[in-house]
């Protein structure tokens, strides 16, 4: 079984950044379905709570961040992203 | 017209205050020293004010990172293109060109943002978007 089919995969990250958009593109490219967010084209609240979110998720205010299952991936790091996905 | 008393250029992008050079008057192009962005000098009673040149274009940007590179003696990496490319996204959707890897929207994070200035690149050997690095 794919390990990546099961998971619920989340992406935050900015619009504006290119290790985001690798991020995103490796994601793509290997056809995984995930929820992805640019965090700086939320506003108000919405953005406040999640950089909460993942202030509290990884320590600091960095992206991308990909969550895979119980799995935090911080900056955009192919080796790290094939491990937790199976690929 | 020359502005009164000890004239110093105000650098819109890094808001330091520097003297021009010698034999630079009004009307004439000079470079800030500590962000390498350039600016058209004016004189006015109040002093020299420096407004930027090319502003908001892409020429800007790309001029500014190269001089402020050179003043530094930092080098670029393979994502130097992607990096431009993500200051020129960050002008278009929020005003200007601040640092593409980071949320701030302020004028701290000019690039080179205040950290970048301040001596990130020594201390981690790199800027916080990978843009400038030191040389090895």
């Amino acid at each position: 079984m794919v390990k990546h089919m099961t998971d619920n995969i989340k992406v935050y990250a900015l619009s504006t950044c290119p290790y985001c958009r690798r991020t995103k593109q490796f994601l793509k490219d290997n056809g995984i379905d995930c929820d992805i967010v640019d965090v700086d084209l939320l506003e108000g609240k919405e953005q406040d709570d999640l950089l909460d979110e993942i202030e509290r998720i990884t320590g600091k205010q960095s992206f991308p961040v990909v969550l895979i299952g119980s799995e935090v991936i911080v900056g955009h790091n192919e080796e790290k992203l094939r491990k937790a996905l199976g690929l | 017209m020359t502005p009164s008393g000890e004239g110093r250029v105000f650098c819109p992008v890094c808001s330091v205050r520097f003297p021009p050079p010698k034999g630079v008057g009004d009307g004439e192009e000079v470079m800030c020293p500590v962000c390498g962005q350039k600016l058209l000098i004016r004189a006015s009673a109040d002093g020299w004010t420096g407004d930027r040149v090319g502003k908001y274009s892409d020429q800007e940007i790309l001029d500014r990172i190269d001089a402020f590179a050179r003043i530094r003696g930092y080098v670029f990496n393979e994502m130097k293109a992607e990096i431009i490319e993500g200051l020129i996204d960050k002008r278009r959707k929020f005003g200007d060109f601040y640092c593409p890897c980071r949320l701030r929207h302020d004028g701290e994070h000019q690039c080179p943002c205040r950290p970048t200035r301040g001596g990130d690149v020594e201390r981690d050997g790199r800027c916080h978007c990978g843009l400038f690095w030191m040389k090895t």
